[in-house]
């Protein structure tokens, strides 16, 4: 969607930062980053419940992961937003993506790009995650086709080749 | 007819863990879904919806709206039905008794009342609080046997007993059964209300141009969205175009005729695309897991032989009737569950109730029955002092056993699903000591379904003249991976390489026929339709073949998309060369499966003969422990099998089995939709929680029980395990704390209320 619209609330300008690329733009007032984003094509950034739950809408500000329902544009004014899109380097998948696709760690995959964007700020956080810590990252993350193991298994394998010090692609 | 050196050799594609054909746009997320579809000049639209479960409706104020920035119309149910193009406005695949907008009264708080068109959706927003409407309450019912009494509120003039589905079996002699009984169990099992919740809500756009109706619908059913608009509009059907992307998740929630009627209707009176994307409450308002009352009467010898079932089965149908008329005769002949009880007596009954819809869920028709049966059976070994997993293997369903419905079993395969769930969770390992304050124990729960029957899929396969090949079914991806299954079945069966095949995805102007994606029945049912069409192209394929290289048909052979002598692999020629040197683009031919025709509900009221072309049959295992403070059921391990007979994919099949299991979790433990003065108080992923990473029980295994015949039918896999879920929890709940809950969910509630009880009792 793509029509303004923004004469009908106070409208913010501000610098949106989305995947290392800056655009100045006008966004109304009350406008959640996940419309936002949607508008500007970052169509891996999903809405499937409005309330934060879902774990669909996730990206990360400034390395940290949030749900895109829950915050205003505004509000991340001046900071980068990194969405699934931004992990592919020169047309090549992230570590993380590359473990999802070798596990086969998706199905409808309408969750899996923040799944994808939740473990990658897990794993940077935590390089030698467990199990456990895994599960607890992804528990605001849900997949209704119950890909949840195949996730682990991905999430594992990469864990323990990067322990293993091998250089992993 | 094709001679036996005429048929392809296979070329492994199938029993191959191929990722699916678009795995990296899945990952990275750039996969297409309906939700991204735009179209130039599109609108955008918002439903109002009656906040009352039953109400005339006695006036609806729009001018306020009308007057709203951006706003093109505001529709209501009379500016349908006054439309004269649109000549049958209502709907309903079993019954048309639903309007895309209500028309004189609303049947349950979330019907849809009107609908504002805007340029943007933040206008739609604001004008939508804007629309007034005035009604005029009314009785109204919201339990299946209140509904079935005389004098309940009527919901449908038509319906005066607001009857939606009624059938009967009888088998053997029910009477002379229970008196050859020595026990007598009887018990009453309910399963609430519940929500499919696919990630992807329901979403649609649709346009006119002239003539011609386009709409892209996240539907599981194209084929017949376009039947139902077709007959709404006075169109002949190649005249309205159905197209589907991936869905986001279906699970039945996407069954059916959802939202379609409504977002052409709208684009056909505004005379703009329109598009119309449902917030989450309204994916609760939209369509429910059947709640269902299901009373089980069992007459049993001393040894544990069945000898006698009553069971009674009462499903709300909520205020359209959708396929209840139908899914209450498959509730029918699912309910007396895999095992040889030589007298029967079933009804299944629906009645209309001012609830929302009922529609699909992930196993429907099947949860409810088999969540009563399988804890019935627990209930039996526990009177008789039997070990379940032994009562179940006395009477379980073996080859060519006598079904309830009269028809003889074949491919039988439930003694060893139980042998290996049982083994999956170490059902004879004893017990490790329980921390303090936990109680565990196992369960084990097995299952049959029947396939929806009659149903058909058609198929056109097509080669190019560069020897790729593009199979066009209306089989929709809804994250099973339907599109990759069906290539590798078509790559298998032409003998060409599964990155030369693609599945295009459903569009009624160029895919053919498909009754649903629904019931487990794509691979089998589009996979046989595309088997015949790819048959027939090697054929077709063959005499050019043998014609252009001067041979006879006899003497040629097919080699990994080439033909050749058969003698001594001379005159190689690939599929391409062949079908260019013929002077042709490409080369197609169709397939069509037609299912038998389901004799046994030729009489609703006797329910007798053939009632699926195959069956289904799924069992799962659960360790769980109870913590007797909170009542909180924690499962621990979980082994999941069904039968599949030949694996297409082995990790797909997998993530069935195991996705089932996780599903299962949630309406087994806490899912369900909570009703208060008619109205749903908890539409939003909040307060309906579904289950999430952590509720994975941390040792899960799976097995598909494959034949040995490597020409076995393919079984589907998809809802296999998630029917015995909850009554192998409820079962190992029972074993571990003494406590029968026989009513969904197991939450933590119910549990602390039955422990609280039991210890009433010893004291």
């Amino acid at each position: 969607m793509t029509v303004d619209d923004s004469q009908d609330s106070p409208v913010a300008h501000m610098r949106l930062s989305v995947n290392g690329v800056h655009r100045d733009i006008e966004v109304p007032d009350d406008e959640a980053l996940v419309t936002s984003l949607r508008k500007l094509g970052f169509t891996s950034v999903r809405a499937a419940c409005g309330i934060g739950m879902c774990g669909t809408c996730t990206v990360q500000v400034d390395g940290m992961v949030a749900s895109s329902c829950l915050l205003l544009t505004r509000q991340v004014s001046g900071c980068e937003l990194v969405t699934s899109e931004g992990l592919v380097e020169d047309g090549a998948l992230s570590e993380v993506q590359q473990a999802f696709l070798d596990h086969r760690a998706y199905q409808c995959s309408f969750c899996i790009p923040g799944m994808v964007l939740t473990v990658d700020a897990c794993l940077r956080s935590h390089p030698s995650a467990t199990v456990s810590d895994v599960r607890e990252y992804l528990s605001g993350n849900l997949c209704r086709c119950g890909t949840y193991p195949s996730i682990l298994e991905a999430v594992h394998a990469l864990v323990a080749a990067r322990t293993a010090g091998g250089d992993v692609r | 007819m094709t001679s036996i050196n005429m048929t392809p050799q296979p070329t492994g594609a199938v029993g191959v863990d191929h990722p699916m054909q678009d795995a990296v746009d899945r990952v990275v997320g750039s996969i297409r879904f309906t939700i991204d579809h735009e179209v130039g000049g599109m609108a955008h639209a918002r439903v109002i919806r009656s906040p009352f479960p039953h109400a005339r409706l006695t006036g609806i104020d729009v001018k306020g709206a009308l007057a709203l920035p951006g706003v093109l119309a505001v529709l209501t149910g009379e500016d349908i039905v006054g439309d004269e193009r649109i000549p049958n406005p209502c709907f309903g695949v079993a019954r048309r008794d639903q309007w895309p907008l209500a028309v004189g009264k609303v049947r349950y708080a979330g019907d849809p009342v009107a609908l504002v068109v805007a340029d943007t959706e933040r206008h739609a927003d604001a004008a939508a609080i804007a629309v007034r409407v005035d009604y005029d309450e009314l009785p109204y019912v919201v339990d299946a046997a209140e509904a079935a009494r005389e004098g309940a509120p009527v919901i449908h003039e038509e319906w005066p007993r607001n009857e939606c589905g009624s059938w009967a079996l009888h088998h053997g002699d029910v009477e002379e059964g229970f008196a050859q009984a020595d026990r007598i169990v009887e018990s009453v099992y309910t399963s609430p209300s519940a929500n499919p919740v696919p990630l992807e809500p329901h979403v649609a756009v649709a346009q006119w141009n002239d003539q011609l109706l386009q709409v892209w619908s996240s539907t599981q059913w194209p084929s017949i969205v376009r039947r139902e608009l077709a007959h709404m509009f006075g169109l002949a059907e190649h005249l309205v175009e159905v197209r589907t992307y991936p869905l986001g998740g279906g699970f039945g929630a996407k069954g059916q005729v959802k939202i379609e009627p409504l977002v052409a209707s709208a684009a056909r009176i505004v005379g703009v695309p329109v598009r119309l994307e449902l917030d989450r409450d309204e994916v609760f308002l939209t369509v429910a897991k059947h709640p269902a009352t299901i009373r089980v009467k069992s007459g049993v010898k001393r040894d544990g032989t069945f000898v006698a079932r009553d069971m009674e089965l009462v499903y709300a149908a909520g205020a359209y009737a959708v396929t209840s008329p139908s899914g209450t005769g498959n509730a029918l002949v699912r309910a007396p569950g895999p095992y040889r009880i030589p007298n029967i007596r079933i009804t299944s009954q629906a009645y209309y109730t001012n609830t929302v819809p009922g529609g699909s869920f992930r196993g429907a028709f099947t949860n409810q029955v088999a969540f009563a049966y399988e804890s019935h059976v627990d209930e039996i070994a526990s009177e008789l002092g039997m070990d379940p997993m032994m009562l179940r293997m006395k009477n379980l369903l073996r080859d060519g056993d006598t079904y309830a419905t009269g028809e003889a079993m074949h491919d039988v395969h439930f003694e060893e699903l139980v042998v290996n769930v049982a083994e999956g969770i170490g059902w004879d390992e004893a017990q490790p000591p329980m921390a303090p304050g936990r109680l565990r124990a196992k369960g084990l729960a097995v299952i049959l379904k029947s396939t929806p029957t009659p149903s058909r899929s058609e198929a056109r396969v097509e080669i190019g003249g560069d020897g790729h090949v593009t199979v066009y079914s209306s089989a929709v991806d809804m994250g099973q991976g339907a599109s990759s299954t069906l290539a590798q079945l078509a790559a298998e069966f032409l003998g060409v390489r599964y990155a030369d095949v693609r599945v295009v995805d459903p569009d009624t102007s160029t895919t053919p026929f498909d009754t649903m994606t629904a019931g487990s029945r794509t691979t089998f049912s589009s996979g046989s339709a595309i088997r015949q069409a790819c048959a027939a192209l090697i054929e077709a394929i063959g005499e050019l073949g043998a014609d252009q290289l001067g041979l006879s048909p006899a003497e040629l052979a097919h080699d990994e998309g080439h033909v050749v002598a058969a003698m001594d692999g001379s005159h190689r020629r690939s599929y391409g060369e062949v079908i260019v040197a013929a002077g042709l683009s490409s080369l197609s031919r169709e397939g069509v499966f037609q299912s038998e025709s389901g004799g046994a509900f030729k009489d609703p009221l006797d329910v007798k003969g053939m009632a699926s072309i195959h069956w289904h049959q799924g069992a799962a295992a659960v360790e769980i422990e109870v913590d007797i403070e909170t009542g909180r059921v924690i499962v621990l391990r979980c082994h999941g099998a069904s039968w599949a007979g030949r694996i297409v994919n082995p990790t797909r099949v997998r993530q069935q089995n195991e996705g089932n299991i996780i599903f299962g979790i949630g309406p087994a433990l806490f899912e369900q939709l909570e009703m208060e003065s008619g109205q749903v108080i908890n539409p939003n992923m909040s307060d309906y929680m579904i289950p999430s990473i952590l509720d994975v029980p941390e040792h899960m295994t799976s097995t598909a029980l494959v034949s040995s015949e490597a020409d076995a039918e393919l079984h589907g896999v998809g809802e296999m395990t998630i029917p015995a879920v909850a009554p192998a929890i409820a079962n190992a709940v029972f074993r571990a704390t003494g406590v029968r809950i026989r009513d969904l969910p197991l939450t933590a509630e119910r549990v602390l209320r039955g422990l609280r009880s039991v210890e009433g009792k010893d004291r």
